[in-house]
């Protein structure tokens, strides 16, 4: 797969705070990309580095093979990005937002009212066109963000915490419908988030801790690589004692072991104590905690 | 073009649906004129009368309407700035709201941003400014008319003129700011002063000479002779016609600002509209400038 995205020893300081240090990595095209961080991490300054709203003090940026110092406005063409929170005008209706933001585009008349159609409907929204966007709810407004995101069909949809604040009906949504996106048009998806879940689904994920990269690989590997797995024992009352850290279930014991490898041999080692287990691999939040030694989760780093 | 004038009617709608916006800029001239109308009228009438030579009959609606004129025309040429200010917000909302970065994330050219800008901000002054306008020239047609339809008609292009004069300046100046509450202290700051400055509160010619020349550098004064020129013709033309001595005539259009000079050098009323016109494309083009500036200077 090529690269869509390439950046290469990026750095970027605010006064004294180095934001970005030396930042490298790859994005494929078509892939399911995650970038995890706390707050500060230096997410948001790399995707406004990206999309070409922030001056970079060194290196380079790369986006569907051009440059971003001197292309950026074919660039501009390739991404759609959903921000952080809504910054579409919240006194105009769903469709007058829409129809201004497509315009930059050069997407009006028929070919807007053609795509505000399979947007409307994609999304759910077509009982909103001409709602105010101030009035509408937290989840209707993603849903008019997204449109405005993919209005011009980009390649690449950068998602900058996009389920935050979000219910639960209205994140499945918005992921199925990006689910369906990235299966009928190729779309590569750029991700920051503070759900771990949604970072275990991604197809590789980069860790990023003061502006550096802490961690970075497919979830499987970083997994494998920073965390062990979990046997829990259902049914067991007594305490294990496989030299192996356990944790008392109110169904049983969860042993936890370096490995899948340990893992196996543990329960050949004792078939009689393994009658009813499953194990299931370490999750997103404890390699996170093991590579950067903070926690994450919905929002709230600790 | 459709790119532009889409924006273009993004920025009118968002201006529009700000309605508290849009009626305290409409009632500021409407407030304008009653205070000027209460409280200074009778003021510059004296003012008028006893710079007149004794023995000089004139009509009293004659009078009326000079004084009327010189008021009006003071109000016109501060109020196209400063409702220019109050009104051309909609930039520094967008930066206080994050709209900005939703709109320049986009391919969209930074000059067609910056155009759309000023022209839905021009558009919006000069729905005000020429409201104003009408509201003027109903008090002037109450306290005596001597307009000519030419009349009204270069006054309503010098109201133009120095609306997109107000749109371009404050455009400029608002660029650099990043909330309300600065872009409000600006306002204060320019309705406070601009009314000296240009000779609309105060006629340049009773400043001090060098004050003059400083002031003489300063467009916004030719923004306001234009005006006053033109609502003030007609009286002139009919002092001259009842037999004002030439010399009275020069004496009070001197010393309310219809003849400039600069350096010495007489200001003729194109020369005043080449001032301004160029004023108003200087400040537009630096206005571009800085957005085309600012998106280099972000990408490099």
């Amino acid at each position: 797969m090529e690269n869509i995205i390439e950046i290469e020893h990026l750095n970027k300081c605010f006064g004294s705070v180095k934001a970005v240090q030396d930042l490298s990595f790859r994005v494929k095209k078509g892939e399911f990309f995650a970038f995890l961080g706390v707050n500060g991490a230096g997410k948001s300054t790399t995707i406004s580095i990206l999309c070409g709203q922030l001056e970079k003090d060194s290196g380079k940026v790369y986006v569907c093979g051009k440059d971003a110092d001197r292309a950026i406005g074919e660039i501009a063409r390739k991404i759609g990005v959903v921000f952080q929170n809504s910054l579409l005008d919240r006194p105009l209706t769903v469709r007058q937002n829409l129809q201004s933001r497509a315009a930059l585009y050069g997407i009006t008349g028929k070919r807007f009212e053609r795509r505000l159609e399979e947007l409307s409907k994609l999304l759910d929204f077509s009982d909103l066109l001409n709602r105010a966007v101030g009035k509408l709810s937290g989840g209707q407004r993603r849903r008019i963000d997204i449109a405005r995101a993919l209005f011009h069909q980009p390649e690449i949809l950068i998602l900058d915490e996009p389920t935050t604040g979000l219910d639960p009906q209205t994140r499945k949504l918005l992921w199925n419908v990006i689910d369906a996106l990235r299966q009928t048009t190729d779309m590569t998806v750029f991700l920051t988030t503070h759900y771990m879940e949604e970072a275990a689904d991604a197809d590789y994920v980069v860790i990023l801790d003061s502006g550096k990269i802490a961690a970075e690989g497919t979830p499987l590997d970083l997994k494998n690589r920073f965390t062990g797995d979990y046997i829990t024992v259902y049914g067991e009352r007594e305490a294990f004692d496989f030299g192996y850290p356990t944790q008392t279930l109110r169904e049983g014991v969860r042993v936890c072991v370096p490995n899948t490898a340990a893992a196996t041999e543990l329960i050949l080692a004792h078939p009689e104590r393994f009658v009813d287990y499953e194990i299931v691999k370490g999750k997103m939040d404890d390699v996170f905690l093991a590579v950067t030694g903070k926690q994450l989760s919905g929002g709230n780093e600790k | 073009m459709n790119t532009f004038f889409q924006l273009t009617r993004r920025n009118l709608r968002m201006f529009f649906k700000d309605k508290g916006m849009f009626f305290s800029s409409l009632i500021t001239p409407v407030i304008l004129l009653v205070l000027y109308a209460t409280f200074l009228a009778k003021v510059y009438k004296d003012s008028f009368l006893s710079a007149l030579p004794d023995g000089l009959a004139i009509e009293e609606s004659l009078i009326d309407a000079t004084v009327a004129g010189q008021l009006i025309s003071s109000l016109l040429a501060v109020s196209c700035v400063t409702i220019a200010f109050c009104s051309n917000l909609l930039m520094i909302g967008d930066k206080a709201s994050g709209a900005i970065r939703d709109l320049t994330v986009s391919p969209v050219k930074r000059s067609t941003l910056a155009f759309s800008y000023f022209t839905a901000s021009a558009a919006s002054t000069l729905i005000v400014t020429f409201t104003a306008l009408a509201l003027s020239l109903v008090y002037l047609s109450v306290q005596g008319w001597y307009l000519s339809f030419l009349d009204v008609v270069c006054v309503a292009l010098d109201v133009l003129v120095l609306t997109l004069f107000g749109t371009a300046l404050s455009s400029c100046i608002h660029f650099f700011l990043n909330t309300n509450g600065q872009a409000s202290a600006v306002g204060t700051i320019v309705s406070a002063g601009y009314g000296f400055i240009c000779g609309a509160y105060m006629p340049i010619s009773n400043f001090g000479a060098g004050l003059q020349k400083v002031l003489s550098f300063l467009p916004g004064t030719y923004g306001t002779s234009l005006v006053r020129n033109h609502m003030l013709r007609g009286v002139f033309a009919q002092m001259g016609s009842v037999g004002f001595p030439e010399e009275v005539i020069s004496g009070i259009r001197a010393s309310i600002d219809c003849d400039l000079s600069f350096f010495g050098h007489q200001i003729s009323i194109g020369a005043m509209y080449a001032v301004m016109i160029g004023s108003v494309l200087l400040f537009a083009g630096i206005f571009v400038l800085f957005h085309i500036v600012a998106r280099r200077k972000a990408i490099r």
